[in-house]
Formats: structure tokens, sequence, C-alpha cells
């Protein structure tokens, strides 16, 4: 059986950056990743990565800016260190080689993003993300760490004490089902957007990480809290970078009115996402959209600035839309781009369970809080890869052998084996998806109310069952696609339920959480994490509290919020 | 918005007990719009009519290089291509990337592409020739081979890939390109002696494949040539390759046309041109052997006129992105 001292899913930034402090602690670490490295979602990010790298900035001035930006329900603690930390992750990765866009002497450039109060955004064009994955990428093949490429988690595996002693995975490949042993598990595996019918994200972010730790015993944190990009585009939701307000862009309405200014008349399309994304859906519910949508006009910047400066996102306009923004407004509308929620973990980004450890938008450390701000997930990726990494390395040193449960492995082969052998009883995977993720757009989207809340929580028995009904196409062996995404809307089921009872238990309005029947923040009895369980006995989410971790920093006691 | 029926025809792939691939064609009707994607065609096929399709997918937009693939005829990425603009006839025809062992349908194995781009040592390296210093124009001839997915496309439609599957490769050679253009890279010398070695960056014939390929404008090929003169101007005029470069150069300012005849005795030394004898005769049967007599071509004065130019004030031929900043 293979055996790692520790063993990290998900090669994205986050999961890569863990890899890198195994290297260099010298244990024997190796990656779980279900594509490749470089096809990891962390290439989709276009914006940049916040650190307050110029000496007029200050990590306090970034530190305030996330604590507010997060509605006051981020853990203060990690979000210092974090700002804190910015400046070195950021300059280590250029020093990797990372080519970041420059000014004229060299400097890291750094441009304007929304809800920030300083010019902190490091980028590399409108393709930070690529960059800075391929840069770590690089730096996993200089260090020759071990990747388990196009292989898929099935189960976190627990040892006789309850502590983590490896994971189970399925050989895309060959259709292999294995053990790996580790002391340690870190999962760096990304966030959920399938979950819902249109999101930014690409169609491989089934949250698999979260799903698994909250079956293994882990608690997931702050899942209500989903993030809508003001500008994922009409159709097919991929995402317009913030950057195209950053450099002017405005959004206007069917009537090609400038609305934000009645929502934030100081910042405009600058203020934080989830303040914009209301905007525009009030827009669009008060009748001043058009087919579900409004637009983001850059028409007034010019075709040269548009060429010069948002040629990635000028062509996926043409290419996914068919409008071309040097001529006419784009159509988009707020949609599902990122978990603020995730595994629960302390600011080291330790779980509550013994030897399992989150890093990333599949982690709720938290720094985000009810709302994040643009810049600051790949920053959270680098920095809490780094930290993270870390403590996983610290703790596995101090752990003896574990002991492998091998009926894991049978158990999943079991799983597998049904399913692959299931009748045809006319329900295919993508069927019973779309039914769960239209149901989650429709019900629990910017605006909620207890009563759609409840519509959604009531499908969950029968999507549970009918998810016992769903049948493979492929029963086959090698690259079997078709069963790795029925095993992927299992997971969504779950990570689904966690966010609706978290969102219907939610009774105020904070951060990305808007409900029309609570629209006040109640600091008084809901500033405080929302911890989803699993309860086996009842085949259910169960729901707990816990308190937000603070500093007793004067300039952190929530005030009202204003954009 | 408007919907039409088109036919998919897609290559079936399946690996049977001896190693061996199983080919078949199977059609499926598909309606689309002029914005409709072949990757969203894809989908509808395997989510409503053959769950066993398979094939690679991920962002939906055209950054994570998974879902490159033959789309009548050339390598493209499926998530940005539309199927109205690559139908025939009302028929797409989708089968794998070529030069590349098939998994399964659409599946490639992606070890092979990768342990190409392995071999290149792809990451920046300290050493003697690095500077410190940088500004912002020293990074324009990274900026734009960063812009490289690595989805294999260039590859799959490599006409020397083709023939030769020890060649680099397009993505290989530009990545390799990136790190010879950066200045913080420690190692520039010996990355360019390394490429000079058969099978890289004088290998590539220039058919300009590459170029038309990528979905993200990188023009390897272009990056191929840049390394090719960064060679050059290190001395590193040894192989078959260079050799034949510095002729053509040499000819060309000299007489303003190519001796053919003594070409390949330039390119590959006596001994080589010896053993290409047998090429030669077919050659002379069929009249094709150049005149040994250089030719010197009409206009002579200007082509020198035009070298002694270039040489005074050579032209910046190299790529560059703009360093843009959208945000």
């Amino acid at each position: 059986m293979n055996s790692h001292d520790l063993v990290i899913v998900g090669a994205g930034l986050a999961g890569m950056r863990a890899a890198l402090e195994g290297v260099r602690a010298g244990i024997n670490v190796a990656i779980v990743t279900k594509i490749h490295p470089l096809r990891s979602h962390s290439c989709a990010a276009q914006g940049g990565v916040n650190a307050a790298i110029n000496p007029k900035d200050s990590w306090n001035s970034h530190a305030y800016d996330t604590v507010k930006g997060a509605d006051f329900i981020g853990d203060e603690d990690a979000i210092e260190l974090m700002a804190k930390e910015a400046p070195d992750s950021v300059l280590e990765l250029d020093r990797m080689g990372c080519p970041f866009s420059r000014l004229e002497q060299g400097e890291v450039a750094q441009r304007p993003f929304g809800g920030a109060s300083f010019d902190r955004t490091c980028y590399a064009a409108d393709r930070t993300g690529q960059v800075m994955l391929h840069t770590l990428w690089e730096q996993l093949v200089k260090a020759n760490v071990p990747v388990y490429e196009e292989c898929h988690l099935q189960k976190l595996a627990l040892d006789e004490n309850g502590e983590v002693a490896g994971v189970v995975v399925y050989d895309i490949k060959n259709g292999n089902i294995f053990p790996i042993g580790a002391k340690g598990v870190l999962m760096a595996t990304g966030g959920y957007g399938r979950v819902f019918q249109v999101s930014t994200n690409a169609t491989t972010n089934t949250g698999d990480g979260m799903a698994l730790a909250l079956r293994a015993g882990a608690p997931l944190a702050d899942m209500e809290f989903v993030q809508f990009h003001p500008t994922g585009l009409l159709t097919s939701g991929i995402l317009m970078t913030e950057g195209c307000r950053g450099e002017g862009g405005y959004l206007i309405n069917a009537l090609g009115e400038r609305f934000m200014g009645k929502y934030a008349p100081t910042k405009w399309e600058l203020a934080s996402r989830d303040v914009v994304s209301r905007a525009e859906q009030t827009e669009i519910i008060e009748g001043r959209g058009k087919n579900g949508g409004i637009f983001l006009d850059l028409r007034h910047l010019g075709a040269e600035k548009i060429l010069e400066r948002l040629p990635q996102v000028r062509q996926l306009s043409i290419d996914l839309e068919g409008v071309d923004p040097i001529h006419e407004p784009i159509p988009v509308r707020p949609t599902v781009h990122y978990s603020m929620g995730g595994i629960r973990t302390d600011m080291w980004g330790a779980s509550p369970l013994k030897g399992l450890f989150a890093a990333g938008e599949a982690a709720c450390v938290s720094v985000h809080g009810a709302n994040r701000l643009g810049g600051n997930s790949l920053l959270d990726t680098i920095v809490f890869g780094k930290i993270t990494g870390r403590k996983a390395v610290e703790y596995v040193t101090a752990q003896g052998a574990k002991n492998f449960p091998m009926r894991e492995v049978e158990l999943v082969k079991a799983r597998i084996g049904e399913l692959k052998s299931r009748r045809d009883f006319g329900l295919r995977p993508n069927e019973l998806h779309h039914r769960l993720s239209t149901k989650m757009n429709q019900y629990v989207g910017v605006f909620r109310t207890k009563e759609d809340l409840q519509l959604a929580l009531e499908q969950f028995p029968r999507i549970r069952k009918d998810y016992e009904l769903i049948h493979l196409d492929d029963k086959s062996e090698v690259f079997n696609i078709d069963l790795l995404r029925a095993i992927e809307l299992g997971h969504l089921i779950d990570l689904a339920e966690c966010i609706v009872r978290g969102a219907l238990a939610r009774e105020e309005s904070r951060g990305a959480h808007t409900r029309n029947d609570f629209p006040q923040r109640d600091d008084e009895a809901w500033r405080k994490h929302t911890l989803a369980n699993w309860d086996v006995e009842k085949g259910e989410v169960a729901l707990s509290y816990e308190a937000v971790r603070t500093v007793g920093n004067d300039n952190y006691v929530p005030k009202v919020r204003v954009y | 918005m408007e919907m039409k029926s088109y036919t998919f025809r897609i290559q079936r792939n399946r690996r049977n007990a001896e190693g061996g691939v199983e080919s078949r064609w199977q059609e499926y009707k598909v309606e689309a719009s002029d914005t409709t994607t072949i990757l969203s065609a894809l989908e509808e096929i395997k989510g409503h009519q053959d769950g066993s399709l398979t094939f690679r997918q991920s962002c939906r937009s055209a950054i994570c290089g998974s879902c490159a693939m033959k789309i009548s005829g050339r390598t493209r990425l499926a998530c940005k291509t539309h199927v109205a603009k690559v139908a025939k006839n009302g028929v797409v025809e989708i089968a794998p990337q070529a030069n590349q062992p098939v998994i399964k349908d659409l599946a490639i194995d992606i070890g092979p592409f990768f342990k190409r781009v392995h071999k290149i040592t792809p990451y920046l390296q300290e050493g003697p020739e690095s500077t410190k210093e940088v500004t912002k124009s020293s990074f324009d001839q990274v900026n734009h081979v960063t812009q490289c997915i690595m989805c294999g496309c260039c590859y799959s439609d490599c006409t020397m890939a083709e023939v030769s599957p020890e060649f680099a490769g397009p993505a290989a050679l530009a990545k390799s390109f990136r790190f010879v253009s950066d200045p913080r890279e420690g190692h520039k010398k010996s990355r360019l002696a390394q490429l000079a070695e058969p099978h890289n960056a004088w290998s590539c014939v220039r058919c300009a494949m590459c170029v038309e390929s990528c979905p993200k404008d990188v023009a390897p090929m272009e990056a191929i040539v840049k390394l090719r003169t960064r060679m050059v101007a290190q001395g590193l005029n040894d192989g078959a390759g260079a050799r034949h470069a510095l002729a053509f150069h040499e000819d060309i300012q000299k007489s303003g046309d190519l001796n053919e005849f003594t070409l390949l005795q330039r390119t590959l030394g006596i001994f080589g041109a010896v053993s290409e004898l047998g090429s030669a005769l077919h050659l002379m049967k069929k009249g094709k052997i150049p005149s040994p007599f250089p030719h010197k071509a009409d206009g002579l004065q200007e082509v020198r006129a035009i070298y002694a130019a270039l040489e005074a004030h050579p032209v910046d031929v190299e790529t560059k992105a703009a360093d843009v900043a959208p945000e």
C-alpha cells in the first residue's frame, strides 16, 4: 500500500503551495488530484491578488477592509494573519518567476478593487490566477512532488481512534480503487459552484473535499454565505472580471440608467460584491432588467482601452454571448461565484477532526466571513496554503504510523460496483443534477425568504431517494466520467443541504446572505458562525453555532456598512 | 435565438485487451444556436443522449486547457468553438487530439505531452546570468509566451511531431523561451545549448500550424525562431539547423539567390552529404539537381542594401504582449 506522511487533495494554488511546505520540511508529501494540476480552477481567477506592498499602504488597512467586507463575521485573528503575510507571500511567488505586471521601474503593479481603501491588487494582466498556477506547478515539478493525477477522492479514512489515516481514491485512468495511507490529509479541493445551475465555476468544482470531510465527521462552517459575482455572463455564467468596473465600466439597466448611485453613493460600481449583486437583482425584480439580467457597459472606455486592458474578457463576451463590448453593453447577472463557507478550521488551517487540514476555498478559516473581497481569494490560497501546510507538517511529524482501515476500500468498491450495476429506471445523473441545481438557483438566490428556503429544503428527502435510482450509461473501467459525475452529484446534494439549512436558520441579513423577511443585520443574535454537521442517525445535516474569534481591536466593532 | 439541427459525427475509441485502440464513428443530432459551443453540444449529448461519451473539460472559458480536440479537422478548444462556425453542411466531425495515445473516445493520454514539457527544465533557476534589476519592458517577451495554457492544440496539429515523436514540440519549446527571455533566469546559455541539441529548436519545419491552432495567440513558432536567433548569437552554430540557416544567410547576402547545389554539403557536411547520395541520384534521374554555378539575382544591389540597412538598424522582430492593466 502506498503511504505518505501527508496527502494533499487538490492541486490548485492552495494545494500546491501547501505541498511546497512539505518538501521544504523534508517530509514525504504527495498530491491527489482529479484533474491535471494546470487544469485546476485557480487558473480562472482574472483580477489579482491583494497585498499591502506599497509603503503608503499597511496591513492594518487591508485587515480592516477585509473585516468590513466580511460584514464582521470573519475571524479577526486569521484576517490579521492573512493581511500581515500577504506581501511576503506575493513577493515569494514573484521570486519563483511569476510574471506579475510591472511598473516602469520593475515594481509589481497594483490596481484598485471593490471594497478596498487602497490600490493593493497585484495582477498579471487579466489572467493572474493562470500565471500563479503555472508558476506553482513549475515549483512542484522542480521539487519532484509525487502527484496522483486524475485520481478522484472517494473517502477520508479514519483509524480506530477516529484520527485521519489516509484516503481511498479511484483512479480515473484505469478504474483502480486503492488506499493511500497518510498521517494527515489536507483538503484543497476548492468550491462547489455546480450546486447551482448557473455559476462562474468550472464543471469540476463539486466540493468533493468539503462533502467527504462532512461525512467523515468534520464540521462545515458558514455554508449559507454564497458569493454572487455581479458580472457573470447572462447565458453561460462565465466571469467578466471586477476589473471591468475597476477600469471605469458602468452597470446599466434596460432603460439605460446607471443605477449604482442609488445603492452605493460613494463607491458606485466598486462597492463590495454583495452590495452590487443586490442592487442588480433589485433592478431586475423591479422590472428594469432584460431577460433576467442587466448590462455591463464598457462602450465609453473606447476600443483602444478595451483591447489593451480587457482582451480576454472581450473575447469571452464575443465567443460565449455573441456580444462585442466595444459596440454593445454585455448582458450580465449576479452569478454564483465563491463559497465563503467550507471545512471549519482554526487560524492555522486545522479542522477539529484530528489529522484533517483544509486551505483555500475548501476551508472556512474564516477570512472572508459573509462576503469575500475581490483579490482576497488568490491571497487566501497562497497564504493559507503555506500556513496550513506548515501546520500539517508539524502535526504529521509528531504522529506515529496510522492503522489504515482496509474495510473502507471494500466499502468504496462495493458502492461503485452497485452504482455501475444499477438497472435503467430512466434517470440519468444529469437530470437529477439539473433538478437540484435549478431549485437552488430558484430558491436560494441573492434574496431569500423563509418560504423559498423551506421549499428548497423539502426537496431533499426526494432527491436523496432518487439519487439511489440514477443509472450509468457507462459501465466501463477506463475513464468513466459518467461514474465520476454520479459520485460528485452525491457530494453536491450534501453541500446543497448545508447551504439551505444554514440559510433558513440564519434569520438576519449579513453579507451575501439576504433575507427579505429579516432585512437587518442582527449582531446580538447572529454574529456567530454556523456549523453544519452530518447526523449519521438521521441521514441529514444538523446545525450548531460557534463564536467569531475577535482580537479586541476597537476598529473591528461592527458598524453600519456603507460604500 | 434561432436553433438549427446539426449532426455530430464523433469518433468513439476503446482500448482493447491487447492494448490496441478500436475506433468507430457514431452520429448524434444536436440543436444549436449561433453561440452554442462544441462543449455545450457535447454536454447535451452526454447529459441527455449517451452518458458514455467521454471527453475532458473543466473551466468552460478557454483558460484551463482541458478540452482540446480535433474539430472539423483542426485541433481547437471545444469551449470556445462555435458549432455554427465549424459545421460543414450541418455536420461537425470530432476526433481526439492527434500525435498522442488515445485513452477513450476523445480523451487522450496527456502524459507524453507533459513529459516533453518536464524535459525542458520548466522552472526558473537562479544562476550566474540572473539579473536582479528588472524593468517593465524586460518582461515583454515573458508576458507573451506565458499566455500558454498547455492545452496541446499545437502539438496535436504539429506536422513535425507527426513524423518525429522525439520532437520536443511547440508548447515545450515556447515554454523554454519563456525562461530564456526572463531576465531573472540564471542559466540562459546552458538552456540554449540544450535546445540546440537534436529534436529541439532546429527540428521545427516552420509550417506555422502551431500559430494557426493556438487558441491563446502564443505563436509558438515565433518563440522557436527567437530561440534560434539567440542560439546563433551565442555562437551555437555547430548543428545542421544552424548551418542550414547560416548557409541561406550567406547565399542571399552574396548572390541574392540560393546555391542549392552546395546547400546540402554546407548543412550536413561532406559525410552527411555523401550519405544522402541515394536521394541525389534519384533527383538527378528526374532532372531536379540544381546547377552548381551560383546564379546572381537581378537587383542584387538592392538585396545588399537591405542587408546593410538591417545590420545597421536591426528590426525588432520579437513578438511582444502588451503589459495590460485591466483592473
